[in-house]
């Protein structure tokens, strides 16, 4: 293997990292904050994807118009399914088991309605920028680029709404200790409904941005969803920066399996990864640090 | 008499559905209905074993459709391949996937809880399909496996219904003594609270690696059969809906509850003929079903059966201290 393929395999590495990084943000918050497991997150990511084609083709504005009403969208979105669903659900004796099973079901249903509604063939969001980049032997495109410095900021916006805010500082209070969060006066079910609403946001977003790399049918979502799920374990439930890293790392083994072995054994790497790290390291890399 | 009859309303029922089942191809035999009923006879076994590993062990594996499969292809790779009795073949399928799934997914999981063996289990069924794909040669790729011989030469659908109906009845009569033995209350006992289970000297290792080796025999078991009635199987086993029709069936019988299993799987494997109708909404309506149940009826079928049961006791009760 010469150096050109490697260092060609660790840029794509990085560009897939990337946008597996704020795609396990989402399932990220939600576990850290309410201690649910989203398994509707695939389609979450998808519709946030729909939804900006939708505006983009149907209504017929501009790329970013479209990108920040779909946000807007999935932030009401989220925020109407918890206070709707899982907030009573979270109430019930055995809700940890239930809402699994709850969003499992919710995930199918909206799966199944966007292939009704928008059919089964692949739809593409335009790219941002056209052309490419050639730095010696190394070819990016501008696009991808952009994708890497849009994730980039967007974790940096994330981290300062997080840690200076007074939401973010509220939820990260919750997800660290309930009581203690009640206790100061912080309402728990207002801060689960936020950090859900926002969570579905982020995961939208990335559902947006794995729409312009790749494309979007109703059922890659759980394609998307299942490596979000090894990238979660892989960081540390619960862990935003763990979570982060985990995903750069993820997406250069993901890229180094294709080189080495063909793209149809991915499936069975991440499998083998994700057995190593459950054998290895059970608590991933952050080891119980919270959100 | 009338009263005490009807305390035994569930055994009475029990009893006439069985004999319901026994008798019905003799009775009317339409060859379709029989079909249904002979993959009811598998589904429910399949959801009974889902149910006793995640609603009496409270595993939370959400990969038996996968433990499933391996034992459905291991049969039929071995059948075809060596013209091994199917017998045999069946039984090493069922062996096949109980090694697997304890090696991969049980072992893994004696480390682990919750949410963790939820994702092993899911994403261990998720990557079979890529595997199978790879493995074309053997497996015959996405395409699947076809023309896997019957159970015996010239074996008739009557001949397969009284097979699966053993089957059904053998396999639910082992959940029933696993759960009512000691084994099925430690699982019980360390579902509801571990730590006492383990104060008591319960083997939680023991117990866990017992109960994946068993539901994943079984359930291999059941595969094996599954196989040799339908003679073909493709990778689309494996995908969305199976998954999604067990987890009905577990959800509208009541998790957690041994006669719910094989409730809900009457209801599920009847109702789905009756979505065909619905055409591709039908996988949006189990979904949307899924949900309305939890949301709703969190105790599924059996909460309904306990809430008339009550009635009945009460009822019998006011008679006795009335008269």
């Amino acid at each position: 293997m010469n150096i050109k393929e490697i260092i060609n395999t660790l840029v794509s590495g990085l560009i897939s990292g990337s946008l597996y990084a704020i795609m396990a943000l989402g399932l990220t918050i939600i576990y850290g904050v309410i201690h649910v497991f989203n398994f509707g997150h695939g389609i979450v990511a998808v519709l946030g994807g729909y939804f900006t084609w939708l505006f983009l083709t149907k209504l017929g504005l501009g790329l970013i118009p479209s990108i920040l009403l779909a946000l807007v969208f999935m932030f009401f979105f989220g925020l109407l399914l918890f206070k709707a669903t899982i907030n009573p659900l979270l109430k019930t004796p055995n809700w940890e088991f239930s809402t699994i099973i709850f969003l499992l079901g919710m995930g199918i249903l909206l799966e199944n309605l966007a292939l009704q509604a928008f059919g089964p063939r692949v739809k593409h969001i335009p790219a941002f920028f056209e052309g490419s980049l050639k730095i010696g032997f190394v070819r990016v495109n501008w696009h991808e680029i952009s994708l890497i410095g849009i994730v980039l900021v967007f974790i940096l916006i994330l981290n300062f709404f997080l840690k200076k805010t007074w939401f973010g500082q509220a939820m990260r209070a919750v997800a660290q200790d309930m009581d203690g969060a009640r206790i100061v006066g912080i309402s728990i079910t207002r801060i689960f409904g936020y950090a859900f609403a926002m969570a579905t946001m982020v995961t939208g977003f990335s559902g947006i941005l794995l729409g312009t790399k790749y494309y979007m049918t109703p059922h890659i979502g759980w394609d998307w969803m299942v490596k979000g799920f090894v990238i979660v374990v892989l960081g540390g439930l619960g862990s935003a920066t763990g979570a982060v890293y985990a995903a750069f790392i993820m997406g250069i083994a993901e890229a180094l399996a294709t080189l080495y072995l063909g793209s149809l054994w991915v499936w069975p790497i991440w499998f083998l990864i994700f057995v190593t790290i459950l054998l290895l390291r059970p608590q991933g890399l952050a080891g119980g640090r919270t959100l | 008499m009338m009263i005490a009859a009807m305390a035994h309303w569930k055994k009475i029922g029990i009893i006439l559905g069985l004999t319901f089942i026994a008798l019905y191809p003799l009775v009317h035999g339409d060859t379709y209905v029989m079909h249904i009923f002979i993959l009811f006879f598998i589904w429910a076994v399949v959801a009974s074993n889902w149910n006793l590993l995640m609603g009496y062990a409270g595993i939370f594996s959400l990969g038996n459709i996968g433990y499933f499969a391996i034992g459905a292809y291991a049969s039929g790779i071995l059948c075809k391949a060596f013209g091994w009795s199917p017998w045999v073949c069946i039984l090493m399928g069922g062996l096949a996937s109980m090694v697997c799934v304890t090696l991969f997914v049980g072992l893994p999981a004696l480390r682990l809880s919750g949410i963790y063996i939820a994702l092993l289990s899911l994403i261990f069924a998720d990557s079979l399909p890529t595997i199978l794909t790879q493995t074309r040669s053997i497996t015959g790729g996405a395409m699947g496996l076809h023309d896997i011989p019957p159970l015996f030469e010239g074996i008739t659908r009557l001949q397969s219904y009284y097979i699966n109906f053993a089957l059904f009845l053998v396999m639910l009569t082992i959940i029933y003594r696993t759960i009512h033995s000691s084994t099925g209350l430690a699982f019980v006992a360390l579902r509801d609270s571990r730590s006492f289970a383990k104060a008591l000297g319960v083997n939680e290792y023991k117990e866990k690696i017992k109960v994946f080796a068993l539901v994943s025999l079984l359930t291999g078991i059941t595969g094996g059969f599954y196989v040799h009635y339908l003679g073909d199987i493709s990778p689309t086993t494996l995908a969305i809906e199976p998954f999604l029709l067990a987890i009905a069936m577990m959800e509208m019988g009541g998790i957690g509850r041994f006669p719910g299993a094989v409730l809900g799987a009457v209801i599920i494997v009847f109702g789905n003929e009756f979505l065909r109708l619905a055409g591709t909404l039908r996988l949006a309506l189990l979904g949307a079903l899924i949900c309305a149940i939890i949301l709703f009826f969190p105790g599924g079928l059996m909460q309904f059966i306990d809430w008339i049961d009550l009635r009945l006791t009460r009822l019998k009760a006011r008679r006795a201290i009335s008269s």
